[in-house]
């Protein structure tokens, strides 16, 4: 037996694994007896090189031996053999594409069971991002988007709207005791109507002055918001958040008007 | 800069008909040069190899003589027999089963017809 080197070692371990997990899958050979051949074919061939035997050596022989995909057609596996092998040794971000959109259908089919579900969709939303990390550059994802995308767009779906409408869960309820101290000092009410005309005001003041302070916030930090939302926030301007500051703005000066409105007659 | 693009797509689409066409051929060609290397003497999985890498472009990957081997075991077409080795481990010999050499006299003939078709269309 030729003793490799650790480098070396890996490398044979890896290339005997894959080709291992190609064969099984195919009913018309005997794997063990072709690992068997393999595993003799490079001690023939590593016959008489220096030990312990360098990766490169060993690649040489590897390279010549050819990748174990070549050696069954891809037509005599089955095509459940065929996807577990993608997932198993095909290119690394193809592998994490297939990962990411299976977690992802599996938080669907499980949402009756909230936490696993919530669990198995932010486990596909993580593989996402490790493979469009992975690659790097984001035109190389190419076709791999369609596996790649759907549990970023929902994630962030949620966390836009989580972002711009959490003071509501906060002004809602200020609002409503807001409106009973109203109510309690001057008995003016004449109707139900009129709740809105006191807290709705509030509510948008509230809403206005937060998009605005975000708008302000997310001005300058535009790389924030690329590295939050990526890959869908690269082209993100500074247009984006001064629009965010008009409706805030608007959304605060539309309250002061129903306010004056509501309170000029009151007063 | 159109009938570059042009050029650069019919030169890729010959180049990978011309690929897919060796690839079908040579597959077939490989399998019908095993069992005639088998023939006469029972061979070793690895001798095999060393003895048809010698013939230029019928090897690509030299590892898939061995799936080849372990399909025409299966097939029936060859029987394999363990032989101590002065040099090592004991090896694995290869020989043709009587289907076997009955196959390659098929496949010999038809290489044979097909070949001289291929001839009397060029000759017209």
């Amino acid at each position: 037996m030729v003793t490799l080197s650790e480098g070396a070692k890996r490398s044979l371990d890896d290339y005997l694994r894959q080709a291992r997990t190609y064969l099984r899958g195919s009913r018309s050979v005997d794997a063990d007896e072709i690992e068997q051949n393999i595993t003799e074919h490079i001690e023939n061939e590593l016959e008489g090189e220096a030990e312990p035997v360098s990766y490169d050596v060993l690649d040489a022989v590897l390279k010549k031996l050819g990748s174990p995909q070549q050696w069954v057609p891809m037509e005599e596996l089955p095509w459940w053999w065929k996807i577990i092998y993608r997932l198993r040794s095909g290119p690394e971000d193809w592998r994490l594409a297939y990962i990411s959109l299976a977690l992802f259908v599996a938080g669907l089919l499980t949402l009756p069971y909230a936490p696993v579900s919530i669990v198995l969709i932010l486990a596909g939303f993580l593989t996402s991002r490790a493979a469009i990390s992975e690659a790097g550059d984001i035109d190389k994802i190419k076709a791999q988007k369609w596996l790649l995308y759907p549990p970023l767009i929902v994630v962030y779906l949620f966390v836009l709207l989580a972002l711009l409408t959490w003071p509501l869960a906060l002004l809602i309820p200020l609002a409503d005791v807001y409106e009973r101290d109203f109510r309690e000092s001057y008995h003016y009410f004449s109707n139900e109507n009129d709740y809105w005309f006191v807290a709705t005001p509030a509510i948008l003041a509230g809403l206005g002055l937060w998009w605005s302070i975000l708008a302000i916030v997310l001005l300058k930090p535009r790389r924030l918001l690329q590295v939050v939302f990526r890959p869908f926030a690269e082209k993100v301007r500074s247009k984006w958040a001064l629009r965010l500051l008009l409706i805030g703005l608007v959304l605060m000066i539309l309250s002061a008007g129903i306010g004056v409105l509501y309170y000029q007659d009151f007063i | 800069m159109t009938g570059t693009l042009y050029y650069d797509i019919v030169y890729f689409m010959d180049a990978k008909f011309f690929d897919n066409w060796t690839n079908q051929l040579r597959k077939g060609v490989l399998e019908l040069c095993i069992l005639k290397d088998i023939r006469n003497r029972k061979m070793y999985g690895y001798e095999i190899v060393r003895h048809l890498r010698k013939i230029e472009g019928l090897i690509i990957s030299e590892g898939a003589i061995y799936p080849i081997l372990s399909r025409l075991k299966r097939q029936g077409l060859v029987d394999t027999s363990i032989q101590e080795s002065s040099e090592g481990p004991p090896r694995k010999y290869y020989k043709l089963t009587e289907e076997g050499e009955e196959m390659v006299s098929q496949m010999n003939a038809y290489w044979q017809a097909i070949s001289g078709v291929t001839d009397s269309i060029e000759k017209g």
